[in-house]
């Protein structure tokens, strides 16, 4: 086992890691940026080290000063948490070169989970579904007719140099699949000068749903559940559960083998998630795999009762896995929600400041990652998001009464956050109902419809 | 401080982590630390501040040259010792076998994106690249043999000067050298010179700066005098890029700075360029259009000179530079009269009209304000004439017809520019273009302002746009002068005859290009268009004569004026 880890972030995901490493009588070594001198992890770490300046290209995603800072600090792994420099094959092969264990997969396997064409051919070979449709080229409406007739209407009409909706359409039968095509056709010409278009199965109402895996360097692979991320402001996920309320056991089985599969199919090592679009008639697609801990992992510890952290790090050391998937059990509903430093009513902008006065709640199954403190200044250089509060109940009523609860209790003085936000859409009928999809925030928050909501369970 | 209780340390026994050897570097510019492998993708340039890393023969001549087409020249020359210097025998001996290089520079011939060159590469690792017997011998060896073999050589610089250790010997080696190059010059072979970080002292002043076109690295120190002994003689800190490339290019010693990821691809276009074409045959008109054209499409319209004059200076008339841009292919621009500056005011390099090389040079005006800073608004100062003509005896050499864009109020009236003899550079350009042995074509595209015009002018042919003017001074001049009242201009250009029209009736100019109107950048293909078509007439006319009937015809022409 490692004696000495350093960190190579910042924020709550730092001072989750470096909880982990005291309890496992690691030490830890924190890197922080100039403008991170007060922050918590700064603090907490057994050792800091300055990095560099607040912009995160001068610290937290340069590479060789990390490296020099473990090489300093003769630590003999490095955490990357999440974003920076957790996807990037080059800074794991670095490690590895300098005889410094990443905690994560090897750079191949980021690389090739990274590329996205990659990983889906990947994923095809293995037998993963995908979603159907062509990544060749298309120019002939004729042409695209077929491609549509193959993978099954609906299909998304999509123009290469695509954005912002332009140059995209939805065909729904054969009929008007011709007008359709020609109309997102010039469009793509008009706005972009380019008329590639690209032909996919049209996913109705998708649910966000992604699977939990643990690989040892052994080839042994576990899932461990999975989460619903539905409930995003695009793309950016706001609350997640588990378990999630469109699965039953039969799907649930499926898609967790399925993600095996996939983890397999990649010869993946450590902990990592496969991301599953599911249909309204409950079929499942491959998205892309998150080769890293993610944000919502607390949710899934919750459930299964398993430190995803510490399975990281014993891993990275070499060790195997010591539990089986029959000693996995789902038990309870867990829910966590991002608490941003942000402004709804102002398009959700950004608004770093001083926390003049921090509650947060606790109790039995009320969990939060934080990094926040009474008088702790928020530095406007990095992500948004301040802090997250998990709670665990028995059912997913339980779950959602004991989160309101616990955000009631929250009391983040000084600053602007998402609070009141998460708040309504824990009240809101169709979030109660459990029928979401990714489309819920701008269906119902974003078109002026919301109102005023007063549900109760 | 929030206070914490630390985890209870432990000792570490795992295997510490350790950079294997060979995979850090550290910039010696910034000091940050670089994973080698991402320096060699960079080219061997520090990818944190953009430092350019001084580098061995063997990754510049990989860098550079066709993979396997190098064949090295006069390897394993005897040692030359002529002051018996203490151990220095045993120094290079020493060298050659920890560097794996048979002396401070190696010679040899290869293809560069397939053209064929000389190259010779200096190593500063091999005492500083500093230059004695074998370092000049295998150079002169080189340029001869090109010369024999009609090969453009290409030398990159680096070098501390001439080699203490071999004395006066050394110093001889820069005339060796220099007098090699000439005989190559004089045979109408190209040389490209690439100086590299540091080119100083004996170098410097002999093959470095001879290059019929001299390009630098980025960031190059290059100098005649280092600058330590420059600092000590004049007791001065010398300023912050001092002698560096880009002083070195604003100062007009060198054509241009060229980025180390674009050196090869230049090298081959420069050459390219220099490669003997038979251009009398790519040069076809189109036999449909007579040349009864031209007053075809003249307009019809009733135009006042004054009106004229101010068409000739509206700021959206295309420029010299949007003309060549539309006209010629792979325009390439070379810069410097070698002397003194850089001049904004006057632009020129080679492109191609139909695959024939051609030198362009042209007065620039800018468009905006800062633009017009850089551009001195057209005024050319003498260092622009100097460099124009520097590239038209460069295109004699050549064989390459000159076409010149003329468009300036005048020559800059400036303290500095009488300083430096504006009178004499305008007189030399009259002077010397009178004889050139290649076809010269003036086109008059705006304001042709008097002598600063004449001096870009003394062409086989002159044209004029439509609604360009020529002038012996300007209204305004004109009119204060003769009549002490500088808004009696619109008179005075009435008066003055500096239309096109007026002068093609005085014999002064050959042709007038239609344009139309307005004469600005939407129309500016429809106008490129036709002065393209009329160029390729003009070439076809003159390229078959030989260069004594052209200086003939240009003589004659002024001769009868």
């Amino acid at each position: 086992m490692f004696q000495k880890i350093l960190i190579a972030n910042r924020g709550e995901i730092a001072v989750r890691i470096i909880r982990a490493c005291r309890e496992m009588g690691i030490l830890s070594v924190a890197v922080y940026s100039e403008a991170d001198r007060e922050a918590l992890h700064t603090q907490l770490a057994d050792e800091a080290i300055c990095i560099g300046k607040a912009p995160v290209s001068e610290s937290y995603l340069n590479m060789e000063r990390i490296l020099s800072a473990a090489i300093a600090t003769k630590s003999q792994a490095i955490h990357p948490g999440f974003g920076f420099l957790s996807e990037n094959e080059h800074f794991a092969d670095m490690c590895q070169s300098c005889g410094i264990a990443f905690i994560g997969p090897s750079g191949d396997i980021i690389g090739k989970m990274g590329n996205k064409s990659q990983a889906r051919l990947t994923m095809m070979e293995a037998g993963v579904p995908v979603v159907p449709g062509t990544k060749e080229p298309v120019y002939e409406w004729k042409q695209g007719l077929e491609i549509a007739e193959d993978v099954g209407y609906p299909v998304m009409i999509k123009a290469s140099s695509g954005g912002g909706g332009k140059g995209m359409r939805i065909a729904r039968d054969a009929g008007e699949f011709e007008n359709h095509f020609r109309l997102a056709q010039q469009e793509s010409l008009h706005a972009f000068g380019d008329d590639t278009m690209y032909i996919e199965k049209y996913i109705e109402e998708p649910r966000h749903i992604e699977i939990q895996v643990l690989a040892d360097k052994y080839g042994k692979v576990l899932w461990l559940g999975e989460r619903d991320c539905s409930i995003q402001r695009r793309h950016q996920k706001m609350l997640e559960e588990s378990p999630s309320a469109a699965i039953t056991g039969e799907l649930r089985q499926r898609m967790g083998q399925t993600a095996v599969l996939a983890a397999k199919a990649a010869h993946y090592e450590n902990a990592g998630t496969i991301e599953f679009l599911l249909d309204k008639n409950k079929n499942f697609y491959f998205m892309e795999m998150n080769t890293r801990i993610q944000v919502e992992h607390p949710v899934t510890e919750m459930v299964t009762g398993i430190d995803l952290v510490k399975e990281q790090i014993r891993i990275a050391a070499g060790e195997h896995l010591q539990m089986n998937q029959e000693d996995i059990v789902l038990k309870g509903h867990a829910i966590e929600c991002r608490i941003n430093a942000e402004d709804p009513e102002k398009n959700f902008m950004p608004c770093p400041g001083t926390v003049k006065d921090l509650h947060f709640p606790g109790g039995n199954g009320v969990r939060i990652e934080s990094a926040l403190y009474n008088g702790y200044r928020i530095p406007a250089f990095y992500d948004s998001m301040v802090a997250k509060v998990i709670v665990h109940g028995e059912n997913r009523e339980d779950a959602v009464r004991k989160m309101r609860s616990a955000l009631g209790e929250v009391v983040v003085d000084g600053i602007t956050t998402n609070l009141d936000f998460q708040y309504d859409i824990l009240n809101h009928p169709v979030f109660l109902s459990g029928n979401t999809n990714t489309h819920f925030i701008s269906d119902y928050f974003e078109s002026q419809e919301s109102g005023e909501i007063n549900a109760e369970i | 401080m929030l206070k914490f209780k630390k985890t209870s340390s432990a000792l570490l026994t795992g295997k510490e982590p350790e950079v294997p050897k060979g995979l850090w570097i550290k910039c010696d510019a910034c000091g940050e630390l670089l994973y080698k492998e991402d320096v060699k993708q960079n080219h061997y340039v520090c990818y944190k501040c953009g430092k350019y890393f001084r580098i061995t023969t063997k990754k510049r001549l990989r860098m550079v040259m066709d993979k396997g087409s190098y064949e090295k020249w006069e390897e394993g020359m005897e040692c030359k010792d002529p002051l018996g210097y203490p151990e220095y025998q045993e120094k290079t001996k020493a060298l050659q076998e920890k560097l794996g290089i048979d002396e401070a520079v190696t010679c040899g011939k290869g293809t560069i994106h397939g053209e064929p060159a000389v190259v010779c590469v200096c190593d500063g690792r091999f005492l500083m690249g500093s230059m004695g017997y074998i370092v000049g011998e295998k150079i002169t060896r080189a340029v001869e043999r090109a010369t024999r073999e009609k090969l453009p050589v290409i030398i990159f610089t680096c070098s501390g000067g001439a080699r203490m250790q071999e004395g006066m010997v050394s110093l001889m080696q820069m005339a060796k050298t220099s007098a090699a190059l000439k005989r190559h010059s004089n045979a109408g072979l190209l040389y490209i010179s690439v100086l590299t970080d540091p080119t100083t002292g004996g170098v410097t002043a002999s093959f470095a700066m001879l290059g019929d076109i001299i390009l630098a690295e980025p960031g190059a120190l290059v100098g005649f005098a280092g600058p330590r002994v420059i600092e000590q003689t004049i007791r001065q800190k010398l300023p912050e890029g001092f002698q560096r490339a880009e002083f070195l290019l604003e100062h007009g010693l060198i054509d241009n700075v060229v980025e180390r990821e674009d050196l090869k691809e230049t090298l081959a276009k420069l050459i390219a360029m220099h490669n003997q074409v038979e251009p009398k045959e790519a040069l076809i008109p189109n036999r449909r259009k007579n040349s009864a054209r031209l007053e075809e499409r003249k307009s019809k319209e009733q135009v006042s000179a004054w009106e004229r004059v101010q068409r000739a200076r509206d700021k959206d008339r295309p420029g010299a530079l949007e003309y060549i841009q539309e006209i010629f292919t792979d325009f390439t621009e070379l810069h410097g009269d070698r002397h003194f500056a850089d001049d904004g005011a006057i632009a020129g390099g080679i492109g191609y009209l139909d695959g024939c090389p051609v030198t362009v040079i042209g007065q620039q005006k800018g468009k905006t304000t800062k633009e017009n800073i850089t551009r001195n608004f057209g005024m050319p100062s003498p260092e622009g004439y100097r460099k124009a003509l520097r590239l038209m005896k460069q295109a004699q050499k050549f064989h390459r017809p000159i076409i010149c864009f003329v468009d300036t109020p005048g020559a800059f009236c400036g303290m500095e520019a009488e300083e430096r003899g504006q009178g004499e550079a305008i007189a030399r350009n009259l002077f010397e273009m009178s004889d050139l042995t290649v076809p010269v074509l003036s086109i008059v595209i705006g304001e042709g302002g008097s002598g600063g015009a004449l001096a870009l002018a003394v062409g086989n042919e002159v044209w004029m746009m439509e609604n360009a003017t020529y002038t012996i001074l300007s209204p305004e001049g004109f009119a204060s002068i003769m009549w002490k009242d500088a808004s009696k201009a619109p008179e005075a250009a009435e008066q003055m005859g500096v239309t096109a029209q007026e002068l093609k009736e005085l014999g002064l100019i050959e042709k007038i290009i239609p344009e139309a109107q307005p004469a600005n950048p939407k129309n500016l293909a429809k106008i490129a268009g036709i002065m393209q078509e009329e160029i390729r007439r003009f070439l076809h006319k003159y390229l078959p004569l030989d260069g004594q009937q052209l200086a003939q015809q240009r003589y004659e022409r002024f001769r009868n004026m």
